[in-house]
């Protein structure tokens, strides 16, 4: 069984143009997928499409069908998906709803019906997940941008869902707090979680991931392993600003004949790019 | 004050305000705020609340100075200004002794209030901070761009539906989404659980049974000696 699964799904907002077009598309479990793309592509309304969002929310028309865990999302509801996936919006700070953080992060497991003397311990575990332990009585609104985000991201995994899609996770985060961000993606990923995540910055996402997207204009202009996507991104002049730059030199260093391996952090890129400039230095020596 | 479950704080509330109206007497009313006063005093919350109780008192004069000069008696007009600070105060006591979580879990399981509206509260209340804090954003960026607050009356209210504009815009615009948060949460979709304990205590009951004593006695005080 696919995690999520589009077949032929098309999707408009009530009075607006077609937003997501003819999607075909699948996310299998435990993967992890990064979806990319340009202003207005549609990353956002994919992520809702996947929670069920839409059309449950906003209503509009909608063709073909959106399956995630098994379920039609238009047979199911909100709170239904809920249960199996977990939605972090691009606008974090205005997905929390409680006064302190503890409040917050309790909110989701309240909303299950989980037993309340388990609740402060799964809050606790949670907090210290996303490194905002000991700030369970903190208000809310005292919180910085980059706690607040990893606050939306508590209140999200508290119920552990069985997917996690986050929107631009990492908007409010500084480097280091990004690379913890996604460090943790990763470990959740190996445990089993299926994670769904629009990012910007491929190069912070590129070790954890096993699926890059690229959508533009509503529609999947490539989808594959990682590598393979960028190649083609890059042989295919397509949304070329979100290419690492250190994986465009590969490319261009691949033209005039060099061999690389998997590239999944800029440690290898240097570790195997430091090997090719040591064996030209001594080519060009010899000569 | 703290201690108390926050059912026997709603029901404090309640009993102060009856109180309120079955005095009549002005040192029995000014001895109910005095002791109002003094408990938040008790709970070290005096630092914190004195200013809404100065506001409290100040708005107070005014509505017996408003009573007094539409012809009430000067007594009368005094013991609807007590009343008035008396019931509010309580309304403080309230909220500075009780977490707004216990609040809502209070008035959702023990007061049968639907969930939707005991969790509209609450929100409400988390969303001042935010909102004040967008404001001063809002208002710093427009300065920015030449937005000045000087002026006359009608300057000054002109050039503030610059400010009141995007306000407006953010708020609806942060209203839906944390509407789609809640069902996304999957609020509403089921049978809920509450963190928060808020069961009575011994010390509740003590507490009840003391304000129904009260209440009696404050009722026979006004039938057989007209307090």
């Amino acid at each position: 069984m696919k995690a999520i699964s589009f077949e032929n799904f098309s999707y408009a907002y009530p009075k607006s143009g077609v937003v997501l077009e003819k999607l075909c598309f699948e996310v299998e479990q435990g993967s992890f997928t990064a979806i990319v793309g340009p202003s207005g592509a549609g990353k956002t309304t994919f992520c809702l499409a996947a929670a069920g969002v839409v059309p449950h929310y906003f209503g509009g028309r909608t063709g073909g069908t959106v399956v995630v865990q098994g379920i039609q999302t238009m047979d199911s509801t909100m709170g239904e998906l809920a249960k199996d996936v977990a939605l972090v919006l691009e606008d974090y700070e205005s997905q929390l709803v409680a006064m302190t953080v503890e409040d917050e992060v309790a909110f989701g497991l309240e909303n299950a019906g989980v037993d309340r003397k388990l609740i402060p311990q799964m809050v606790r575990e949670t907090l210290q997940l996303v490194g905002l332990s000991g700030r369970e009585q903190c208000e809310v609104g005292g919180l910085s941008g980059g706690q607040k985000q990893r606050l939306a991201l508590a209140g999200a995994l508290v119920t552990k869902p069985d997917i996690l899609i986050l929107d631009e996770p990492a908007s409010a985060l500084d480097p280091a707090g990004t690379e913890e961000l996604y460090s943790l993606l990763g470990k959740l990923n190996e445990q089993g979680m299926t994670i769904l995540v629009v990012e910007h910055d491929i190069a912070q996402v590129l070790p954890y991931i096993d699926q890059l997207v690229l959508l533009m204009e509503g529609r999947i202009a490539v989808a594959g392993q990682p590598e393979a996507a960028l190649r083609k991104m890059s042989e295919e002049s397509l949304f070329q600003e979100v290419i690492p730059p250190l994986q465009e030199l590969r490319f261009l260093l691949e033209k005039h004949g060099c061999r690389f391996g998997a590239w999944r952090c800029e440690a290898d890129a240097v570790r195997e790019l430091s090997a090719v400039l040591q064996e030209a230095g001594e080519v060009s020596r010899s000569a | 004050m703290k201690q108390l479950a926050p059912l026997t704080k709603l029901v404090f509330t309640v009993a102060v305000s009856i109180w309120a109206m079955l005095l009549t007497s002005l040192p029995g009313l000014g001895l109910l705020a005095v002791a109002q006063v003094v408990t938040l005093a008790v709970c070290g919350l005096l630092g914190r609340t004195y200013k809404g109780i100065l506001s409290l008192t100040g708005f107070a004069v005014v509505l017996i100075l408003v009573q007094y000069a539409l012809g009430s008696e000067l007594e009368a007009a005094i013991a609807g200004g007590l009343r008035m600070i008396d019931m509010a105060t309580v309304f403080v006591i309230l909220l500075a002794t009780t977490k707004m979580q216990s609040l809502t879990t209070a008035l959702v399981s023990q007061c049968r209030v639907p969930q939707e509206y005991a969790f509209m509260f609450t929100t409400a209340l988390r969303f001042i901070p935010d909102f004040l804090a967008e404001s001063k954003a809002v208002r710093e960026a427009q300065a920015c761009r030449g937005y000045t607050g000087k002026g006359g009356i009608v300057r000054r209210f002109t050039s503030y539906l610059a400010l009141v504009g995007p306000l407006v815009l953010r708020a609806v615009s942060r209203s839906e989404t944390m509407a789609l948060s809640l069902e996304l949460r999957g609020f509403g979709a089921g049978r809920r659980s509450f963190s928060t304990d808020v069961g009575l205590k011994f010390r509740d009951y003590c507490t009840l049974l003391g304000m129904i004593a009260l209440t009696a006695g404050f009722t026979a005080g006004r039938i057989v000696y007209g307090w």
